[in-house]
């Protein structure tokens, strides 16, 4: 299903970024970057509205040529991007919702180990594990 | 029409195009100086109406997109101002003719034209004409506004004229049909007389008047048209035209409600608001000429009706900016109409804040297809959209373009890279990327960002620079890399960007200072300080041997306190005291100082450090650069750094300098937080003296003092110990004591151990550098090997040796049975005594001299002595015999050898002793007794003996013996007691003194006095005594015989009382004996202490008595025979 998926912390730095394929790793990086502005524009436009009751998924963030963005930010500004391929036609929103889903669940066991430092990079393998499990479905 | 105007907004609908441009040669400066001049006039306020025209002026224009001037008359050229130099009237047709080709490009849509005629001199040859001016030079043409202004106008009447005759056109029938120049073919046969496609003509030239209205200053009524053209064309489904109407009508709301304008400050309108002929000031009239004005009046009737209907709500603009574009997309020819069409939106979003809407309109204009572009405008697009995109504050997306933009520059069709261009680009995404090419922002903390992306930006600009020529850039930018990016690069890619920074420094060394770009912006040096990373410094003391020490009373002036208080629990602390925390140790000015640093290798493979030294400030100092080689992954290596203070003062240590890689850095420890340190500054004092220390004994071992000799020494063996003393410093040497502290106080030592005369050597003060003194010092080593008391309690207990027995013969005392076990005893006890005895002092120097000495500072020398003493002889007992003369006594001897070798002993007058290994002799040696009293001998030694009665006793020393050995000439001291009377008896027979080897004579018949005469020695009174003389004969075979009253008989009582005698008094008693026989008699002395009142027998050592030999005699006819 993706083929991107990135973690982002609250001041716009990656903790954790990975990619299939592999070998065009820095494009996603160039991807899940300049999705950023569109992530901040989002978060302060319906800052403005509802803080509370604000929608953790913000959906599609741009469509590239060959790629859809999708974000998600937690309550604490951690930011989730799932890259998936335009191809995929059949990737539905409820499925990249329950993506995102997962990996905040995934994301708050790791930051309930008492060993993570909030801020670094993450190097769970619960975690990895779960978003190579997103990854395999795609191909 | 294929080249997009991507600095185009809404409001440059309603300008009108004029075109400026150079005509035959004009230099290039000097045109657009003029260019300047005539730009300046961009807004007419048109006389008798308040209307405003704009004008939007172009050095350059294509004549293809004039070709679209019908579809939006603001692409339309409408004026044409040439200009031109002309140097002489012979030129001038010439340059006329060239004018008018000119005009003939632009000709068909032109109202007017201008030419400037410059460098004209004199009277001009043809007659005034309207359309031309002249000016003599370039800096001499004061009123080429006011010509322009005139020229605006004239455009305005043609514009106004033209505006009026298709707005009343209408009821005309035949209106032609307008159309874009692709359009041109598709219309050849159509039936003009439908009603369609009258219906379509009339909808475009209702868009057609309209913007002419908009240019007119007519806002309200070009609303109106755009209104009627919109329905109009859309029910004739014209699409391409009603995505202009629409446009037109959004770009007149937006007029309408953002007179501010929408291209932002990069556009040109701003400056040109100074010059619009004063009226600018009222910036919120001067863009809404046809609009409702604040007071209401206005000269356009139409102004206020529909007003509020006509016009567009904000919403809706952005809604009919959509449609408009989408109706543009169905034409693959009007991609420029498009694109520019979304630019002019999104600037509108930008005034709007709306980035979402604003982002949706870029993405859809980055697919916009415009055929085949060259790259340079590629570059163009890219760069605009990275414009963009940080207008509505998309600084990631903005920078993406940037970036696309810049490699786009240097792309491999390019023949021509411009690397410059593409690292002036590629710098401007530095903030897009969040990085900022200070290495002072990354010292905190570890690394957070977008590593790969920024890894990647680094290497693009170090490449870039690099082929742009600049190899010092691409130092520093590689130098950054590996300064903020180690902890994120691979070993390969270490390996890698060292190899190249490597190759870029041996064209140009990286250094520290700051790199300003030809744009302004600064390039902070970079230090390596993780290269390698240091993680502590400490400075370290002078060794002990140089280290300078304060006079005592000097240091007390120096502990002045910034507190009035002695104590206060109020610690005024703050961070980073620890760095300027001053060290207790000083430097000295002059000497070797060093710095120890803790560094190692992050890198996977050796580094080379060179010229790694010491940066300080406060005192001149002179650093001595080290270079180092650190393995790879090295853990915590020291290094030490050291330098010289060339003045006095507090010396505080900033930081290190070093190269690496051929980049040469400052790395300050203020910038380096993770280094520890236990303080920087150290006080530097003035310069003193420095003595170096060489001894004629070989220094086995190294010890804690800085040098130290050893030698192994006999008991009682003396050396020479020369001790030279050089200068080795720079300064005079003033002042030098001399001290020594014997370590080893365990070992009772006899004697001083050291000793020297240091008047010479201070003789020889001061003592300039490079000259020596030598000292000579006397080691001399007197041990108790005997195991303590074990010899004087020998001495005690030994009754024999003192009782005075009638042994006269030392020789008789030898074979006494007693002393052939000795050895035997001895041989038992040999390990012990065998174990070598160690004695260690020191000795201090203490000198001063120089500028130190004024300071009160001195410095302090150590010399170790080490003596390892063997035993050589010991004397296993000492006894005494009572010579045969009172005033001398028999000292023995039992001398043990201890040694391996043979060897010899010799006393004073005695004859030499041949001991070998581990054997033992007695000797006698016949010593005269010490008067107690004349001694110097200090009592404390005799308070070890507690017997109140032993104090009595007298210490003799004697320098017994002279031992020489096979080794060599050993003087040993030998320190023993000798018990001897504490009182003495002379006995004085005839008139002579009697001592045991003498024999007093006498003759038989005759009346022999005796006297005899008590002398109290001790320090207390002795007596009363009874005194009884008994004389005896002596077989010679052990038989005595007292019963000798018929032969001796004494002539009075043989019985002497002796009242108390006072310390050093005496007494006497005299009495007579007379012989009746002759014979060899004995007197025997017998003495009893009266005092006690029972008659008790003294022991007969507490006299030295003398055994008193008589020989009776005949009468001298007997002794003649």
């Amino acid at each position: 299903m993706a083929v991107c998926i990135a973690v982002i912390a609250k001041e716009n730095y990656p903790l954790y970024i990975r990619s299939v394929p592999v070998q065009n790793e820095l494009k996603f990086h160039y991807t899940v970057h300049t999705s950023l502005d569109v992530v901040e524009e989002k978060i302060s436009a319906v800052g403005k509205a509802m803080a509370d009751q604000r929608e953790l998924y913000l959906g599609l963030l741009y469509p590239t040529e060959d790629y859809k963005v999708y974000g998600y930010v937690t309550n604490s500004k951690v930011k989730f991007v799932i890259v998936a391929d335009s191809s995929n036609t059949s990737l539905r929103d409820n499925e990249i919702r329950s993506m995102f889903r997962k990996l905040h669940n995934s994301f708050t066991d790791v930051m309930c180990n008492p060993f993570y430092n909030p801020g670094d990079t993450i190097q769970s393998k619960a975690f990895d594990s779960m978003v190579s499990a997103m990854m395999v479905q795609a191909s | 029409m294929s080249i997009p105007d991507y600095m185009q907004c809404a409001e440059d609908h309603q300008t009108v195009l004029v075109v400026v441009q150079p005509v035959g040669i004009v230099p290039e400066d000097e045109f657009f100086r003029i260019y300047k001049r005539i730009t300046s006039v961009a807004q007419v306020s048109i006389r008798d109406s308040q209307r405003n025209l704009y004008i939007r002026y172009r050095h350059h224009y294509l004549p293809e997109n004039n070709e679209w001037g019908d579809f939006q008359t603001h692409r339309k050229v409408v004026g044409l101002i040439s200009v031109t130099t002309c140097g002489s009237a012979k030129e001038w047709p010439q340059t006329s003719d060239r004018f008018h080709c000119q005009k003939d490009v632009f000709g068909a849509t032109l109202y007017d034209s201008r030419l400037l005629v410059f460098g004209l001199q004199g009277e001009i040859a043809e007659q005034q004409r309207t359309d031309v001016a002249f000016y003599p030079s370039y800096d001499d043409c004061p009123d080429v506004e006011k010509r322009v202004e005139d020229f605006v106008e004239s455009i305005f009447i043609v514009l106004e004229s033209k505006r009026l005759d298709r707005a009343t056109d209408k009821s005309g029938d035949k209106i032609p049909l307008l159309c874009v120049p692709f359009e041109k073919k598709d219309f050849v046969g159509l039936d003009t007389d439908s009603r369609h496609y009258k219906k379509r003509c009339q909808g475009r030239m209702r868009k057609h008047v309209g913007d002419l209205c908009l240019q007119a200053g007519m806002l309200q009524d070009a609303l109106v048209h755009y209104h009627m053209a919109v329905e109009l064309l859309r029910s004739v489904n014209d699409f391409l035209w009603l995505g202009a109407a629409l446009e037109g009508l959004c770009s007149a709301s937006v007029i309408f409600h953002y007179p501010g304008g929408t291209a932002g400050k990069a556009s040109g309108r701003e400056p040109s608001l100074a010059h619009g002929q004063g009226q600018a000031a009222d910036a919120g009239k001067r863009h809404r000429p046809g609009a409702l004005t604040a007071n209401g009046i206005s000269a356009d009737t139409s102004s206020e009706i529909g007003r509020a209907k006509n016009c567009l709500g904000p919403e809706d603009i952005i809604e009919k900016y959509k449609e408009a574009i989408s109706y543009y997309g169905k034409y693959k020819n009007a991609g420029v109409i498009e694109l520019e069409a979304c630019v002019k939106a999104v600037r509108v979003l930008a005034i709007q804040k709306r980035a979402m809407e604003a982002s949706e309109f870029l993405q859809n204009a980055v697919y916009i297809n415009l055929g085949q572009l060259s790259e340079e405008e590629k570059i163009q697009r890219y760069s605009i959209l990275s414009e963009l995109y940080h207008l509505i504050g998309f600084h990631r997306k903005s920078a993406f373009f940037k970036r696309v933009a810049a490699m786009q520059c240097v792309a491999p069709t390019i023949p021509e890279p411009g690397w410059r261009a593409c690292y002036k680009l590629l710098l401007e995404t530095l903030s897009g990327y969040s990085l900022c090419l200070d290495p002072k922002d990354f010292s905190k903390g570890s690394h957070r960002g977008w590593a790969a992306v920024q890894v990647r930006l680094l290497h693009e600009l170090v490449y870039a620079s690099r082929r742009m020529g600049n190899p010092g850039l691409s130092v520093r930018h590689l130098s950054f890399l590996l300064q903020t990016m180690l902890d994120l690069l691979s070993d390969q890619e270490k390996k890698e960007v060292t190899q190249s920074l490597e190759n870029y420094t041996s064209k140009c060394p990286g250094g520290m200072e700051v790199l300003t770009l030809p744009d302004g912006l600064k390039l902070p040096p970079v230090p390596l300080s993780k290269l390698p990373i240091v993680r502590s410094v400490k400075l370290l003391d002078l060794p002990v041997s140089l280290r300078p020490h304060k006079q005592k009373g000097l240091l007390e002036n120096n502990m002045s306190s910034k507190s009035p208080f002695i104590y206060s629990p109020i610690i005024m602390h703050t961070r980073g005291e620890e760095r300027t925390k001053k060290i207790e140790f000083r430097w000295v000015q002059g000497d070797v100082c060093e710095v120890q640093l803790m560094v190692y290798n992050p890198m996977p493979f050796e580094l080379r450090v060179e010229h790694m030294g010491l940066l300080t400030s406060g005192v001149e100092f002179e650093a001595l650069p080290a270079a180092l080689s650190l393995p790879a992954e090295s853990g915590l290596y020291p290094v030490t750094l050291v330098g010289v203070p060339r003045t006095a003062g507090n010396i505080n240590i900033s930081g290190y300098h070093t190269s690496v890689f051929g980049v040469t850095s400052d790395c300050l420890l203020d910038g380096l937080p993770s280094v520890r340190t236990s303080g920087c500054v150290v006080e530097v004092i003035p310069s003193l003296p420095r003595l170096q220390l060489s001894t004629s004994l070989p220094r086995p071992f190294s010890s804690r003092l800085s040098s130290s000799v050893s030698v192994q020494l006999f008991n009682g063996e003396t050396q020479q110990l020369t001790i030279t003393l050089e200068n080795i410093g720079s300064e005079d040497l003033e002042t030098l004591e001399v001290t020594s502290k014997t370590c080893n106080t365990k070992e009772k030592l006899f004697g001083e151990f050291l000793s020297w005369d240091l008047e010479e050597a201070v003789s020889q003060l001061p003592l300039k550098p490079g000259q020596s003194v030598t000292l000579t010092v006397n080691v001399k080593v007197r041990l108790d090997f005997s195991g303590g008391e074990n010899l004087l309690q020998d001495l005690n207990d030994d009754g024999i040796s003192v009782t005075g027995l009638p042994i006269s013969s030392p020789l008789r005392q030898v074979l006494k049975p007693r002393a052939e076990t000795k050895p035997l005893g001895s041989e038992s006890s040999k390990t012990d005594y065998n174990h070598v005895k160690t004695l260690e002092a020191v000795m201090t120097f203490k000198y001063s001299g120089g500028a130190g000495k004024m300071e009160g500072y001195y410095r302090d020398l150590s010399l170790g002595v080490h003596v390892d003493v063997e035993p050589s002889v010991f004397f296993t007992r000492v006894s005494t015999l009572p010579a045969t003369r009172t005033r001398q006594c028999h000292l023995l001897l039992d001398v043990f050898n201890s040694t391996e070798h043979e060897l010899m002993v010799s006393a004073n007058n005695n004859q030499d002793l041949v001991l070998h290994p581990s054997e033992c002799q007695r000797m006698a040696i016949q010593v005269a007794k010490f008067d107690f009293h004349t001694l110097p001998q200090p009592d404390q030694e005799a308070v070890r003996y507690t017997n109140p009665k032993l104090l009595e006793e007298e210490r003799l020393h004697a320098q017994a013996s002279m031992i020489s050995s096979t080794l060599g000439s050993l003087s040993v001291s030998l320190s023993l007691s000798l018990s001897l009377c504490s009182s003495s008896l002379d006995v004085v027979v005839n008139g002579k003194p009697c001592d045991c080897d003498i024999i007093a004579d006498c003759k038989v018949g005759d009346a022999v006095p005796l006297e005899v005469k008590l002398t109290n020695r001790s320090k207390n009174a002795v007596g009363p005594f009874a005194l009884t003389v008994v004389p005896f004969q002596d077989y010679q075979n052990g038989v005595q015989n007292y019963d000798l009253q018929d032969a001796v008989t004494f002539i009075g009582s043989n019985t002497f009382y002796i009242d108390m005698v006072k310390p050093t008094e005496n007494s006497a008693c005299m009495g007579a004996l007379l012989f009746l026989y002759t014979g060899d008699f004995y007197l025997n002395i017998k003495f009893q202490d009266d005092s006690a009142g029972q008659g008790k027998e003294l022991p007969p050592s507490w006299f030295g008595l003398p055994s008193v030999h008589i020989k009776a005699l005949e009468a001298p006819i007997e002794a003649g025979a």
